[in-house]
């Protein structure tokens, strides 16, 4: 036991440290902070503007409103933006498998995993997380939401952040057995969540909501909270997302373990 | 074409096609965008129509975007701006090969990678979904010369993207940028009609809605042929206008490249 409680002390002291490192080397390079957080924001900004115009036209999609709408949609850019500030350098594994980078990595005194997903920050959450509150923000007060629900939606957040780290360490870990440095597994999650859970799931046929729900826990990290939020869902629900992140990161952890097991060096 | 242009798109085609796997994933990706916005535009239009556009119009809108976007996305953008970011351009520079006619080869072979699958993956989505066909025979060949100025038109906006790294250390932020400003202002998204007239003036002064909107405009005869030629007049314009712009930008921002130990 006491070896475990020392050994995560030693990797979050690693983690800490690498983070910090990388927040310190932003400062050197001002134009590409400077870029990259425009263009987060700018997403960010299409996706309001999307929004806004689509509810020009209808007043509901599926029974949501606006205000509903832009929790939904708040609530996944803010926890995306966090799972990019704290774990974006897992993006870079396939490219550290095919360079031979992970060989430096795994000779290293601190856990593999943590030196992958610490290594550097997703410059772009500084816009993203700005425009992701503003949209929550509005939305949380347009739909009713008081100040009571705020440790209820940053219990949620923290519970979707770690569903989304897990899942990319996953789609990552895929590229120790595919060939390619491209994460494309890891872009495909990425974008099976821009598209489909910016909706209600429930406009989709039941084998996607049941795979979104089930197979990729997807709805626990946005539309299973949006709906504990705004009153959709029975407060018991509050048990299903922590249960969701401590399997999806139980598995996460696995395959990373069996990925460099299987890991042969650079070239394959 | 010079048979150094036609040698630099092969080894490009050669190089997307050499990782299989990768290769199958990316065309998924673009499957799995067309179903969740099917999904999402039937739910919004059902019996009724939005914009003008039916359920049928709509399935259809969507196929081509599918179709254009398979292709915009494909592109060898990341080859190109490493090779300013890792300063292979001052190799490029001493080449008797024109920086920007090579870049425009390579580019397009990494396009041309990707018509098999778009072109199967568009046939089955149309068998399966049974889109709106096209408003005449001539607005379908109309359709295809309008797709067919993609490659130009995405190879002009790319280069231009890229031309950034020279000023800064990453290209990840440009790339998100203007792949954000295409899927918007195309009316991938979401169809330009539902956009305030303001929004719409905006999108059709922009190189970027020829990707979806014009193409679409054509197919559904929302636009008569005299208005369908007008548009291609417009991308035969944009791709020229873009060429020019690259080799104008190109020619003051190679002035900021430092050889090393020169």
């Amino acid at each position: 036991m006491a070896v475990d409680v020392s050994g995560s002390r030693h990797a979050f002291g690693v983690y800490r440290r690498s983070i910090g490192a990388y927040l310190r080397s932003i400062a050197e390079y001002p134009a590409d902070f400077w870029v990259m957080a425009v263009s987060g924001t700018f997403w960010q900004i299409m996706l309001f503007a999307f929004l806004t115009i689509l509810f020009g036209n209808v007043s509901t999609i599926d029974g949501w409103g606006y205000h509903e709408m832009l929790v939904l949609a708040g609530f996944l850019a803010t926890s995306w933006s966090s799972t990019a500030l704290l774990w974006d350098g897992i993006w870079d594994t396939g490219k550290m498998i095919v360079e031979g980078d992970m060989d430096y990595r795994i000779t290293r005194p601190a856990p593999v995993l943590v030196q992958v997903g610490s290594k550097h920050v997703g410059m772009q959450v500084f816009g993203e997380a700005t425009l992701g509150l503003v949209m929550l923000g509005i939305g949380w007060t347009g739909a009713g939401l008081g100040l009571g629900a705020v440790p209820t939606g940053l219990f949620l957040l923290l519970c979707a952040i770690v569903i989304q780290a897990s899942l990319l360490t996953i789609a990552n870990a895929a590229n120790f057995w595919m060939k390619g440095r491209t994460p494309i597994i890891a872009f495909m999650v990425t974008e099976l969540q821009n598209e489909a859970m910016r909706f209600p799931l429930t406009i989709f046929p039941a084998a996607v909501r049941l795979v979104l729900t089930f197979g990729l826990p997807l709805a626990f990290a946005s539309f299973v909270p949006a709906q504990i939020l705004t009153g959709r869902l029975d407060a018991w629900w509050l048990l299903a997302p922590p249960i969701a992140a401590a399997a999806s990161a139980a598995v996460a952890v696995w395959v990373f373990r069996m990925g460099l097991r299987a890991y042969d060096s650079a070239g394959h | 074409m010079a048979s150094v242009d036609l040698a630099l798109a092969t080894i490009s085609f050669k190089r997307k096609i050499a990782y299989k796997t990768t290769w199958l994933f990316s065309v998924l990706f673009g499957g799995w965008s067309l179903l969740a916005g099917l999904a999402v535009w039937s739910n919004l239009i059902g019996d009724g129509e939005m914009g003008g556009y039916d359920w049928q119009a709509m399935k259809a809108y969507l196929i081509v975007g599918f179709l254009t976007s398979t292709l915009a996305w494909a592109g060898s953008d990341w080859e190109m701006a490493n090779r300013i970011l890792d300063g292979l351009v001052a190799v490029d520079l001493t080449k008797p090969v024109d920086f920007q006619r090579a870049r425009a080869g390579e580019y397009i072979g990494g396009m041309a990678a990707s018509v098999p699958a778009a072109i199967l993956g568009t046939a089955a989505a149309v068998l399966i979904f049974r889109p709106a066909p096209p408003d005449s025979a001539l607005a379908a060949v109309l359709t295809v010369v309008s797709v067919l100025f993609i490659f130009p038109l995405a190879f002009g906006i790319t280069y231009l993207s890229v031309l950034t790294c020279f000023v800064t250390q990453r290209y990840l932020g440009i790339q998100w940028a203007r792949d954000t400003m295409l899927a918007f202002f195309s009316g991938m998204m979401v169809p330009l009609a539902l956009m305030p007239l303001w929004l719409q003036g905006v999108a059709w002064a922009l190189p970027f809605v020829h990707f979806t909107t014009t193409p679409a405009s054509i197919y559904l005869g929302r636009v008569d042929t005299a208005g369908a030629l007008g548009l291609l007049a417009a991308e035969a314009a944009w791709a020229v206008g873009l060429w020019v712009i690259g080799r104008l930008i190109w020619s003051q921002l190679v002035k900021k490249v430092t050889v090393h130990g020169g």
